[in-house]
Formats: C-alpha cells, sequence, structure tokens
C-alpha cells in the first residue's frame, strides 16, 4: 500500500465519522463544527486527486461560506446557541433505508476496476477556459438560479410579511 | 503520479449518500436536515470529481466543471433553505419541522 493510498484511507475514515458525528451531537454548535472538519476533509481529498480548483472552492465556499451561513441560522434561532436539542428516536426503518442505500450503491463495485488507476491531473486554466466557453450556457443559467434563489430568501424573509 | 483504486471512491460516496438520507430521515430540526442534505450533495459532487480524475480529455473537464456548477447550486440550496429556516421562526418559533404543519391541514 502506496503513500497515496494510506491518505486516502485515513481522509475517508474522517469523512464517514464527521459526517456521522454532524448529525447524531445533541448540541447544534458542535454540529457545526464537525461539518466544517467534513467540508475540510472533502476538500483535501479534492487534492489528493490533483482537482485543486475545486479543492480550493470547496474550502471557500462550504468549509468558509456556508459553514458560516448555517451557525448564523442558529445563532438568530435560538435564546443560547449552546442549548441542547430534544432527543429524536432513530427507528430502525431509517437505518434499514440507510443500509439498503450503501449496500445497493456498493453492489455496484463489480463493474469497476480494483486495481489502482492513475489520476489526471487538470489545468485550472483548461478548465476556467472550459467554463466561460463550452460549458458558458451553464453557467450563466447558475447565476440566473443563484439570482431568483437570492431574490426569494431575501421575499421570504422580509418585515412585515406574515 | 498519484494512483488509486476507483472503487474506493464509489464506496466514500455511497456512505456519505447513506449518511445524508439517515440524517434526511431521522432529524427533526432543519438546520440538521439542510446539513444532511449538504453531505448527501458532497457525496454526488465526489463522484464528479473522482469519474472526472479517472477519465482523460474532454470527459475529464466536463466531470470536473458540472462539479463548480453543482457547488454554486448547493451555496444557493443553503441561502434559501436559511431563508425558510427564519421564516419558520418567527412564524412559529421554532424550526422543529414536525411542527410545520400548515399546509397539512
Amino acid at each position: 500500500m502506496n503513500l497515496e493510498e494510506l491518505a486516502f484511507l485515513a481522509l475517508a475514515v474522517v469523512a464517514v465519522v464527521t459526517g456521522v458525528a454532524s448529525l447524531l451531537v445533541r448540541e447544534l454548535v458542535h454540529t457545526i463544527l464537525w461539518v466544517s472538519v467534513f467540508f475540510v476533509d472533502l476538500s483535501a481529498i479534492y487534492f489528493l486527486v490533483a482537482a485543486s480548483f475545486l479543492g480550493v472552492l470547496q474550502l471557500g465556499v462550504y468549509a468558509g461560506a456556508v459553514t458560516i451561513l448555517l451557525l448564523f441560522g442558529i445563532m438568530v434561532t435560538r435564546k443560547r446557541i449552546f442549548s441542547r436539542d430534544a432527543a429524536t428516536g432513530i427507528g430502525p426503518i431509517p437505518l434499514a433505508l440507510a443500509a439498503v442505500t450503501f449496500i445497493f450503491l456498493v453492489a455496484a463495485l463489480g463493474e469497476f476496476p480494483q486495481n489502482a488507476v492513475a489520476v489526471t491531473a487538470y489545468d485550472p486554466a483548461a478548465l476556467s477556459a472550459g467554463l466561460f466557453g463550452t460549458y458558458g450556457p451553464w453557467l450563466l443559467l447558475l447565476g440566473v438560479i443563484m439570482l431568483s434563489g437570492v431574490s426569494g430568501a431575501i421575499y421570504l424573509v422580509r418585515e412585515g410579511r406574515e | 503520479m498519484t494512483s488509486l483504486p476507483e472503487s474506493w471512491f464509489l464506496v466514500l460516496s455511497g456512505a456519505l449518500l447513506a449518511i445524508g438520507v439517515f440524517g434526511l430521515l431521522t432529524r427533526r430540526n432543519f438546520i440538521l436536515i439542510l446539513i444532511a442534505v449538504e453531505i448527501a450533495m458532497n457525496a454526488t459532487i465526489l463522484n464528479f470529481v473522482y469519474f472526472a480524475a479517472f477519465s482523460t480529455g474532454g470527459a475529464g473537464l466536463s466531470g470536473q466543471a458540472i462539479a463548480v456548477i453543482l457547488v454554486g447550486f448547493a451555496a444557493t440550496e443553503v441561502a434559501v433553505g436559511l431563508a425558510i429556516v427564519l421564516a419558520l421562526n418567527r412564524i412559529k418559533g421554532t424550526i422543529n419541522v414536525a411542527q410545520a404543519t400548515e399546509l397539512r391541514e
């Protein structure tokens, strides 16, 4: 087992543990801490597969903006931000459905090569040229959806509306 | 040159999607539901990134471009979700989705 495989295994274990921990801890602020580690860990995986542009984007958008937005959401909706959430039971049906999802996806593994495959690195310049060239309409669509989404968000939270 | 088994990534993203589904079904707090959706969304983006890394030429580049656009969609989704959280908190005084029953009645 080479160094990259060890690094991937360590990052994968951290991703799964922090993902589960973020949904199971009782205090919402601790959830944000766990989920921020999860986002940073995923960006490390992106750097490992030589997708440096996506790694930086993951750090900026997820570990930065989304984490702060979620923390802000907690701060404005609770009187004491460290107050605990009421315990919600973990029934057998959600666990079974999650297990079935996992098994179904892993069952597809037979279709894929089990030996190591070389990772292709892409130049960020080529990616940005593609984003503003071939995928320009999609980027424009993203901008339109973001604009309408944020306008809708402002409409939802504006004062004097019941 | 980095080389990794492709199947490991599939197991990881399958596990992350399962965690997201589990959180979506069991949590009652709106912010935790948003986080569960984000975890599932990250599993999808991870899929695009590693299939891009393991293919060559234009196909790989398109995978990364789609991943970039998906990150933007996910950020918009969080903004709209938090607006709903704030509106729900103002109307009901709680962000427990079990108590948001207006459309049911």
